[in-house]
């Protein structure tokens, strides 16, 4: 199976490439979005030099992670981004037919272009912002990991909603951004109803508030929260994609 | 048209008129039949504004030696109010993407009726119908929050100021629409033109905390009279701001529109002598 996936991501992401001026325009937009953010940023730790004991440098480590979360789900699962579309649209028939599964071959089917800029951008932050030293890189790994896991497995479950309902299309999307809007920010914001939304139906806090905590201070616990978090999203998403795909072959999904 | 008389430049000029209305009124009921998805949009407005709220009330909240202070009642009432701009800004350029890039263009071109115009008017009344809509919800909002609110007058300046901000978003994005004339994708100049507005319209806090020289920038900029100058009405309302903020952005319509025209005759140049 992996092989098979590592086979149409490759596909996906030589399309993406192949128009050249379009490529470089969308990654270097993206490039200059993220460069906007961080001043934007900049601009409100020059005014109030904190927010919960969060300073740029947390901020611009909290920015790093999740634009590689964003970049890593961009690149190489990027059929998330329009999954709903796609039921919606019937496209799975043609997969139903064909041996491998469904899943990883719509997450396969497309790369997006500007994750690569948000790629870079997410690189330079971390090598910038995080003092991070050649030891630390098998923790950000994992917790970059972890996080991507999170973002996909969320965003697959937002999408499998379309199994259910007609009007999923924008609401999954709705639901991605709104998990995005919550990883923006300082983790130091959310407390009480909000914290609870961003630690359950809008994981922000397990796609980079726990990872961010586990680069500042590595501990069994978090090591703990961070791979429990990713394996139950995982089932989670895995499991009501399964359920949606039995309504599907029994031809109970709503068109559109 | 040289070759025109007065009569008759006035019955063209009245025929756009009526075809710009009636596409502002396609541009309403469009967004009306969309309902699910204005109150996706009502709820996404809710959702950044729990966010920038609980933002603002923890930076009121905590008092750091050396930092800025914020006005009495915190900054979530004047994100409120850009925030709700923001939003409600129609997606112009992702239609007249896919018109140019499509070559869909062609046969508008062939119609009486200005396309460019056309297309402004219906936005504009997409917008129309987000800045109820979403308006409805954050009042709501307002309403359950229990926040001290600004007088009554200060919620009129900004639902004047809203309408004339939300058509500088439209102009600002029909621009970005147009440089699909020149670029096959508009997302690169949409996301850039994005940051830019946020930064220089003050969309997280208001442009006036910014140091002097970047104040100096901002506020002669479209995206300070889009969204500064009405949600700055959340904070400090008066007549006299009210009133400088409405010329201001008067001046911008006026601006925009020229710059608009102008590149959409450059861009329809281009596309006439070497195609899409």
């Amino acid at each position: 199976m992996i092989s098979t996936y590592a086979a149409n991501v490759a596909i996906a992401i030589r399309t993406s490439l192949m128009d050249r001026t379009n490529f470089i325009l969308n990654s270097a937009g993206m490039i200059v979005n993220d460069i906007f953010l961080l001043i934007l940023w900049y601009m409100f730790f020059a005014g109030f030099r904190q927010v919960g004991g969060w300073g740029l440098h947390d901020v611009a480590r909290l920015l790093g992670i999740t634009l590689l979360v964003v970049a890593i789900g961009g690149v190489l699962f990027g059929g998330y981004r329009d999954m709903a579309a796609t039921i919606l649209r019937g496209e799975i028939d043609a997969l139903l037919t064909q041996p491998k599964a469904v899943l990883p071959r719509l997450l396969a089917r497309e790369s997006i272009a500007t994750a690569w800029g948000d790629l870079v951008m997410g690189v330079w932050m971390l090598l910038t912002f995080a003092a991070l030293s050649w030891a630390d890189i098998p923790v950000v790994l994992l917790a970059i990991a972890c996080g991507t896991t999170v973002y996909v497995a969320s965003a697959v479950a937002y999408a499998s909603l379309a199994f259910w309902f007609a009007g999923a299309r924008s609401f999954a999307r709705d639901l991605t951004d709104f998990m995005l809007l919550f990883s923006s920010y300082p983790g130091s914001i959310y407390g009480g109803a909000t914290r609870i939304i961003a630690y359950t139906l809008l994981p922000a806090g397990f796609v980079v508030l726990t990872p961010v905590t586990f680069l500042r201070a590595p501990s069994l616990s978090s090591l703990a929260i961070l791979i429990g978090s990713a394996a139950a999203y995982s089932a989670i998403a895995g499991a009501v994609f399964q359920a949606g795909l039995v309504r599907y072959r029994r031809g109970l999904v709503p068109t559109g | 048209m040289p070759s025109m008389t007065p009569t008759a430049r006035a019955d063209v000029a009245l025929g756009t008129f009526a075809a710009a209305a009636s596409a502002f009124a396609l541009g309403v009921r469009r967004n009306l039949a969309n309902w699910p998805i204005l109150m996706g949009r009502a709820l996404f407005y809710l959702v950044a504004l729990t966010v920038l709220s609980a933002l603002w009330d923890k930076v009121a909240a905590q008092r750091v030696a050396g930092a800025l202070v914020l006005p009495p009642g915190g900054l979530t009432l004047y994100v409120g109010a850009t925030e709700w701009i923001t939003l409600s800004v129609a997606a112009i350029h992702l239609r007249l993407e896919d018109d140019i890039r499509l070559g869909m263009l062609e046969p508008h071109l062939l119609r009486p009726k200005p396309y460019l115009v056309q297309k402004i008017a219906e936005a504009m009344g997409d917008s129309v119908v987000r800045l109820i809509g979403i308006g409805i919800a954050a009042l709501i909002a307002l309403a359950l929050s229990g926040r001290a609110l600004p007088p009554p007058a200060a919620f009129v300046y900004v639902a004047v100021l809203g309408v004339f901000g939300a058509a500088i978003g439209v102009l600002i994005y029909t621009g970005v629409g147009l440089a699909a004339f020149w670029v096959r994708r508009v997302l690169p100049p949409y996301i850039i033109v994005q940051k830019i507005w946020f930064l220089l319209g003050g969309l997280f806090a208001p442009i006036s905390l910014y140091p002097a020289w970047f104040f100096g920038l901002a506020v002669v900029s479209p995206f300070a009279a889009s969204i500064y100058m009405p949600g700055s009405m959340m904070i400090a309302p008066s007549v006299r701001a009210f009133g400088e903020a409405l010329l201001a952005q008067l001046a911008w319509l006026a601006a925009l529109t020229v710059l608009v025209a102008l590149i959409w005759r450059a861009g329809l140049r281009r596309v006439l002598r070497e195609g899409v």
